[in-house]
């Protein structure tokens, strides 16, 4: 485990419940590297997230999946089939000493079980309960079934995100990859979780929380909405750089190492600017013509713009390696980074320095792997894993037996019953 | 908990104050978010060194582009307070420094180390208020060798390797047609804020939270990462990344990092074939193929046996692709993704923002988009929050404030000072340029 012995999170002291598949499994792991005590329960046999590839190998098995690992980082883990009389009494005895519990399951399934906020908050007035869904508990769309790429489509992304005619006619929209609809669900369903806990020290009373994936994304494209709201404009698909509601210049330029940097020049050009572009050429030796006094004149200088952008930019850039134009340019107050695949990343001294990658022992495989860490740095209450994903049905003894008392016997009965 | 018996807040953070030094989008986004659930966000403002209200490419054809003007501004800064002052002055700094000895937030996104340069750094603010919650916003974080470097979203999200993951293969990185990580930075200011308030309310201890918007866009590359750190595949591959589809034909079967490795999963053209009428289908199952298979009216081709087994759609995607795109040009997208739906088959309209605020019938029914009064910008739909409390509702109480608007209220309601003091200020600089004229409104304040 990594570390599991200093400082507690910021949330330490907190337990959710998290019945969630790949809507709410990201949210789940927010909270449990934060120090939430987070209890994973699925169904008997594994959530459907343990299918996700890639899988360790190559090889696919419900404790191999890379995905599975990464999402639920921290969390214990149980499996109980909620929708049987045992597993049903046993997730409302769990309820009862639950903080939090976080549910990603279709509108109404909950209620249908008699495990809806209503039910299980009469034992405990204190509990917040959040149920992240595709579209919501109501609407025409509700029970529409989704998709990464459908939530894509329908929340905007899609139509700011492709390429520019000349370096992909005919082009669809192109969704961004990773599948940030569950990450962007999952931000804005945690920031609703933590202010119904911020209410909660207050008040001492918890909530229902009804949390939309579809809103959740139709609401992070930036100003597309404001653009058509106050000035009714559709914005253009351009690449690698901002929708526009006409063409702007290029920003991504191919460099010497077939790596691209993305370079925000246009918009910026003044006689200032031009000057550190050349000074920012003469210490690499790239021969220009920036020297000329014509280029003290801001006219001029928007006369020449394609040729500053295309000629020189492109042509610095293509003679030397994306990772030291972007350093050289950043030391020198240019906002320039190299386009770099994740695996780049490994190497970026400044991560290193946060102590951005966490080793996290697999002790059943005997190995440790490294894993990316956390988007903030806490002084007082590390944000940080505390131990990799649970296996199947890991912490089953620990939980039904060490904490609600079952007996090893009536563990197995339950087993065989298919309820755990 | 404090005693059951005095009546609820009627918002989450009813109480909570917070000084916001944040401008452009990122921290600006995440303080409005603060301010929906009910916590007092007073705005810091200087108008010589406003980058956020100018310029402004979102005010509406007929208005005059000032200050107040910005129709991206106002969405991005609803349901907060404008103060004006001049926190580079011996005096604003003392003025500043009485406001947070009063509040329990402050949030910054300056470049990493400005506001310690100014005296307002973490240890100097926790000697005013011990339990004080800071939460930097910076472009590298305000640790680690990097930290003077800058961003706009497009720099953070390349640096990070989110734009690489988006693209078709062979062809550059599409990237995010925005500044993603804008959005996704002001989420995370939002939720580090609400961690540690949470964190202060249970035991007393407020911190200093170092969050980076480059740092912050890392962790959403994480199968991707793991699948290098643990099985040695990078990204760069064949076929990655395979644009709008699940796996690229052709190339070897490797995840996604999206979803399923299944077809089939694309973009298709809709009627009236314009720049925005486009649909997406996926197809998770032979089942769910099937169904997909009859909403198009079982055409002949979509029967062969090749197609019947998830090996073989995968095989022969351009085919598939090519005979759901005649289909689906005979359709409106709204009309398609009905049809589709109501068989169980995954599919969605792309929607463009005229598409979401005009024609999305589930936006529309859940209060999306409201319109609100602003006293320059006249009425405006602005965007709600994505979920719904039960007890404490988030929503958009105040327009965005005009610069200054709230100077007069803060600084002698709030912090005490009389009328006297106020016009003081004016004159020597503190509360506003003594050279730059004045709105009217400020006129009136001063009267």
């Amino acid at each position: 485990m990594t570390d599991t012995h200093s400082a507690a999170g910021p949330l330490a002291g907190l337990r959710d419940l998290e019945l969630a598949d790949e809507k709410g499994q990201f949210c789940g792991k927010l909270l449990a590297d934060l120090g939430a005590d987070v209890i994973k329960i699925e169904p008997p046999g594994g959530e459907a997230t343990r299918r996700a590839g890639p899988f360790l190998d190559d090889i696919p098995h419900p404790d191999r999946s890379l995905s599975f690992w990464y999402y639920n980082t921290s969390k214990r883990g149980i499996t109980l089939a909620i929708e049987t009389a045992d597993g049903g009494r046993l997730f409302r005895e769990l309820a009862i000493g639950a903080d939090v519990i976080l549910e990603t399951s279709k509108p109404g399934r909950l209620a249908s079980l008699g495990l809806d906020y209503e039910a299980l908050a009469r034992g405990n007035a204190g509990l917040v309960m959040c149920a992240l869904t595709p579209f919501g508990q109501d609407g025409p769309w509700r029970d529409y079934a989704t998709a990464d790429l459908l939530h894509m489509a329908a929340g905007g992304e899609m139509a700011s995100c492709g390429y520019d005619e000349a370096d992909a006619p005919n082009a669809p929209p192109i969704a961004p990859g990773g599948g940030n609809a569950w990450h962007m669900g999952g931000h804005f369903a945690y920031m609703a979780i933590m202010a119904a806990l911020v209410h909660r020290t207050v008040s001492g009373r918890g909530q229902y929380i009804d949390a939309s994936i579809h809103e959740a994304c139709a609401l992070t494209t930036e100003s597309a909405i404001a653009n058509y709201v106050y000035r009714g404009e559709t914005l253009l698909r351009q690449t690698g750089r901002h929708h526009a509601p006409g063409p702007s210049p290029r920003t991504q330029f191919l460099a010497k190492d077939g790596t691209y940097v993305c370079a925000l020049v246009a918009g910026r050009l003044n006689p200032k600017y031009v000057q550190e572009l050349a000074a920012l050429f003469d210490a690499f030796g790239f021969a220009h013509d920036l020297a000329d006094p014509k280029y003290r004149d801001a006219k001029a200088i928007a006369e020449a713009t394609s040729h500053i952008i295309d000629d020189l930019v492109a042509g610095f850039i293509a003679s030397h390696p994306a990772e030291a134009i972007y350093h050289a340019a950043q030391d020198r107050g240019f906002t320039w980074a190299a386009v770099r695949a994740p695996e780049d990343l490994l190497d970026d001294g400044h991560l290193r320095d946060r102590g951005f990658w966490k080793t996290v022992e697999h002790p059943e495989l005997g190995r440790s792997f490294v894993y990316p860490g956390e988007a903030a740095i806490y002084n007082g209450t590390p944000w940080r894993i505390s131990r990799r994903a649970p296996l199947l049905g890991e912490h089953n003894v620990e939980i039904f037996c060490g904490e609600l008392g079952l007996s090893r016997g009536e563990l197995s009965v339950l087993a065989e019953s298919r309820v755990i | 908990m404090t005693d059951m018996k005095t009546t609820p807040p009627r918002r989450a953070l009813d109480g909570i104050r917070v000084v916001d030094f944040s401008w452009v989008r990122a921290g600006p986004w995440a303080t409005r978010w603060l301010g929906a659930l009910g916590a007092e966000i007073i705005k810091i403002e200087w108008p010589e060194s406003e980058r956020g209200r100018l310029p402004s490419s979102t005010t509406p054809k007929g208005l005059e582009v000032n200050l107040n003007t910005s129709g991206n501004f106002n969405d991005t800064n609803v349901n907060k307070k404008s103060l004006t002052l001049n926190v580079r002055s011996p005096r604003g700094l003392e003025i500043v420094k009485r406001l947070i000895a009063k509040s329990d937030v402050v949030i910054e996104n300056f470049s990493s180390r400005v506001l310690s340069k100014w005296g307002l750094g973490y240890p100097e603010l926790a000697g005013i208020k011990p339990d004080i919650v800071y939460v930097s916003m910076s472009g590298y974080g305000h640790t680690g060798r990097n930290h003077h470097y800058t961003t706009f979203g497009p720099v953070a999200q390349a640096a990070s390797g989110l734009t690489f993951l988006s693209g078709l293969p062979e062809k550059p990185p599409a990237g995010w047609g925005w500044s993603y990580m804008d959005d996704t930075g002001g989420m995370y200011g939002a939720m580090c804020a609400l961690t540690g308030l949470y964190h202060r309310n249970m035991t007393g201890k407020g911190q200093h939270i170092d969050q980076s918007q480059m740092v912050s866009a890392v962790p959403l590359n994480g199968p991707a990462l793991l699948d290098f750190t643990v099985n040695g595949r990078g990204s760069r591959r064949a076929g990655f990344p395979p644009g709008n589809r699940a796996h690229w034909p052709g190339t070897p079967l490797v995840g996604n990092y999206r979803g399923p490795t299944v077809a089939p999963h694309n973009a298709y053209r809709t009627h009236p074939g314009d720049y925005n009428d486009w649909c997406v289908i996926v197809c998770h199952s032979d089942e769910e193929w099937h169904r997909l298979v009859g909403v198009m009216g079982s055409p002949g081709w979509a029967g062969a046996e090749t197609f019947a087994t998830v090996a073989g759609r995968l095989e022969h995607q351009e085919a598939i692709d090519a005979g759901i795109e005649a289909w689906s040009l005979t359709l409106g997208k709204y009309e398609l993704t009905e049809r589709c739906q109501a068989a169980g088959v995954r599919a969605m309209p792309v929607q463009s923002a005229e598409d979401r605020v005009e024609n999305d019938p589930q936006l529309r029914h859940r209060g999306m988009y409201f319109e609100m009064e602003h006293p320059a910008l006249g009425r405006h739909k602005v965007q709600n929050a994505p979920f719904k409390l039960s007890e404490t509702p988030a929503f958009n109480h105040a327009a965005s404030p005009m610069i200054g608007e709230h100077t007069r209220e803060i600084v002698e309601g709030l912090l005490g000072m009389s009328h006297e003091e106020l016009r003081a200020g004016f004159d020597d600089g503190t509360f506003w340029p003594a050279k730059r004229a004045r709105f009217a409104y400020m006129e009136d304040m001063l009267r």
